[in-house]
């Protein structure tokens, strides 16, 4: 059995051609871009863009595969993050064993709020877990133990350290990053083909015919809701080693949820590769922009060339820009 | 020992009794007919079996086991296959991957579920459209499918809510068929309701008929061909009266 499941998640070989170079090109380029950019903001962006690849492949479980409106992925990397963090600073414990920490918790956390929220349906649900998002961003601004509104600021080391992660250049983030997400994008490989990926996707279209069919709905939305808490809790966890500092407003955000679900569905909730479309549209267009707009004064404009994107996209096609690249390889 | 036993069943909504007190037994291997007009309370009594609704009374023992209350996904699994009227499934999936849907849930292998899956539709003659997206599909061939996802969870009694509904004459008699076919092969116990009574004459052994919620008869088709209270229910008085004079 982990023989086939390694197998099925390294094969790519029931997808088109086309689909495979693009995959193809996609690791090239990773792997030689901070060789051929300089711009120390260049890079930055980069990795932003591999942190919201993980993020957004996580989403597209719950909210792609499973048609779940889930906007609190920010609440499992904050938890994940806070828990690396607090254990970082106030304990000395090594990145190594205060990421899978942070992962549980960010886990343990999503099975509890889902066993819960997934009693409700459609929006109910989607207003359930803004709610849950703004207390705990709530609770974490006026808890001092956890630093308050100030957040947390990881201590540096004298000289780079692999076991704290903390390291030299942001090439070596680069490729951790990189790393990530390729074990992100094996492990979705290997779930669109899996017992649970049919059975979310069944669950998407009807809760009734599924449960006909044996499947325990709730169940599989929870395990799947689990899931998507360990890539977020995964990227939590990097988030703070790499830019070590966190508080409440960068990674336990409610713009930040909105964010990944709209990148995702952007990008084409429910595809392989529509998150990392998305990211790579929107991250770029938004660090970039924003810059350029702000260093002009024009605050905000940025937000509405965001906001009239998806707007277009999404009246043109709401599968996404993956949806309109399948229809035209339809076509052909 | 009877596979499907309902006992004084009661359901209401709001006050309407949608299922009164009605008791039948399904014995292994049968094919037994649920009729009634609109409103009769078919579909919910079906409900109630399967686990959509919860009886306000009565109990449901399937192999004698008491499944009052369970949830659809357990009656599945203890064995009860069920068919919608309008089984609405997945449109990114192809059919093949639809059935494996029912096949996952007796494994957790993708090769056996594609395998058995395969299997199901070459009985149901849907080979030639594995690979084809459920709305490209004619309605008969749409019901087929949602017959055989319903096959896939290899279930005992299977139970299908208006098979033909929707269908013409040719495509009801090739589905009736088709249930013969399946019938013969699986050793199957097919529980059905039904408007057409193309379908459910020739080919039920046994036959219940509801009205207002409540059991009106039971019999074999050419009984309840000619049951007075049925033919009342289903054409009115006046049908009746007039057939006597």
């Amino acid at each position: 059995m982990p023989i086939k499941t390694l197998k099925d998640a390294l094969s790519f070989r029931d997808l088109p051609v086309w689909e495979r170079i693009g995959f193809i090109l996609f690791i090239i380029f990773c792997l030689i871009f901070p060789w051929i950019t300089k711009g120390g903001f260049a890079q930055a962006v980069m990795i932003q863009f591999l942190i919201f690849c993980l993020y957004g492949l996580g989403w597209n479980l719950i909210g792609g595969y499973g048609g779940q409106v889930a906007l609190g992925q920010a609440k499992n990397v904050g938890m994940s993050a806070y828990t690396v963090a607090l254990l970082m600073v106030r304990w000395d414990i090594p990145f190594w064993v205060s990421t899978p920490m942070g992962v549980i918790v960010a886990t343990v956390e999503s099975f509890i709020l889902g066993s819960f929220l997934f009693r409700l349906r459609g929006h109910y649900f989607a207003i359930a877990t803004i709610a849950v998002s703004l207390v705990w961003q709530q609770l974490f601004i006026n808890w001092n133990f956890v630093g308050g509104a100030r957040g947390i600021e990881l201590p540096l080391k004298e000289t780079p350290n692999f076991l704290y992660m903390q390291f030299s250049s942001p090439i070596y983030y680069h490729y951790f990053a990189f790393l990530l997400v390729m074990g992100a994008i094996f492990y979705m490989n290997w779930f669109r083909k899996s017992k649970l990926g049919y059975q979310l996707r069944a669950i998407t279209s009807s809760e009734d015919v599924s449960e006909s069919l044996g499947i325990n709905a709730h169940w599989v939305k929870v395990k799947a809701y689990c899931i998507t808490g360990v890539f977020a809790g995964m990227g939590g966890a990097f988030y703070t080693v790499y830019y070590n500092y966190i508080d409440p407003f960068s990674v336990m955000h409610l713009e930040l949820s909105i964010m990944i679900a709209l990148m995702t569905m952007i990008g084409g909730a429910g595809s392989m590769w529509g998150p990392i479309i998305g990211a790579m549209i929107l991250i770029p267009l938004d660090r970039y922009l924003g810059a350029w707009l702000g260093g002009r004064g024009i605050i905000g404009v940025d937000f509405m060339i965001y906001a009239v994107m998806v707007m277009v996209i999404s009246a043109y096609e709401p599968r996404g820009i993956w949806g309109i690249i399948e229809k035209a390889q339809r076509k052909r | 020992m009877a596979l499907l036993e309902v006992i004084d069943l009661t359901k209401d909504f709001g006050g309407v009794a949608a299922n009164n007190r009605i008791s039948l037994e399904i014995e292994k291997g049968e094919i037994i007919g649920l009729i009634g007009p609109n409103g009769a309370g078919k579909t919910t009594l079906f409900n109630c079996i399967v686990g959509y609704h919860k009886p306000d009374k009565g109990e449901i023992l399937f192999k004698d086991k008491n499944i009052t209350g369970l949830k659809p996904f357990q009656t599945n699994r203890e064995g009860i296959g069920r068919t919608f009227q309008i089984m609405s499934i997945s449109g990114d999936l192809t059919l093949l991957e639809n059935v494996m849907i029912g096949s996952f849930c007796k494994t957790s292998d993708r090769r056996v579920a594609r395998q058995e899956a395969a299997e199901i539709l070459n009985l149901l003659e849907l080979q030639e459209v594995s690979e084809a997206y459920m709305n490209e599909l004619p309605v008969a061939t749409q019901k087929r499918v949602g017959l055989a996802m319903a096959l896939a969870t290899k279930p005992e009694l299977l139970m299908l809510d208006e098979v033909a509904s929707g269908l013409n004459p040719k495509e009801t008699e090739e589905i009736v068929a088709l249930l013969q076919k399946i019938y013969g092969m699986k050793g199957l116990t097919l529980f059905l309701t039904e408007h057409v009574m193309e379908v459910v004459m020739p080919i039920s052994q046994r036959i219940v008929v509801l009205d207002g919620g409540q059991k009106i008869a039971e019999g074999i088709p050419q009984d309840i061909a000619n049951n007075e209270r049925v033919i009342k229910a289903y054409l009115g008085d006046k049908y009746v009266k007039g057939r006597k004079n």
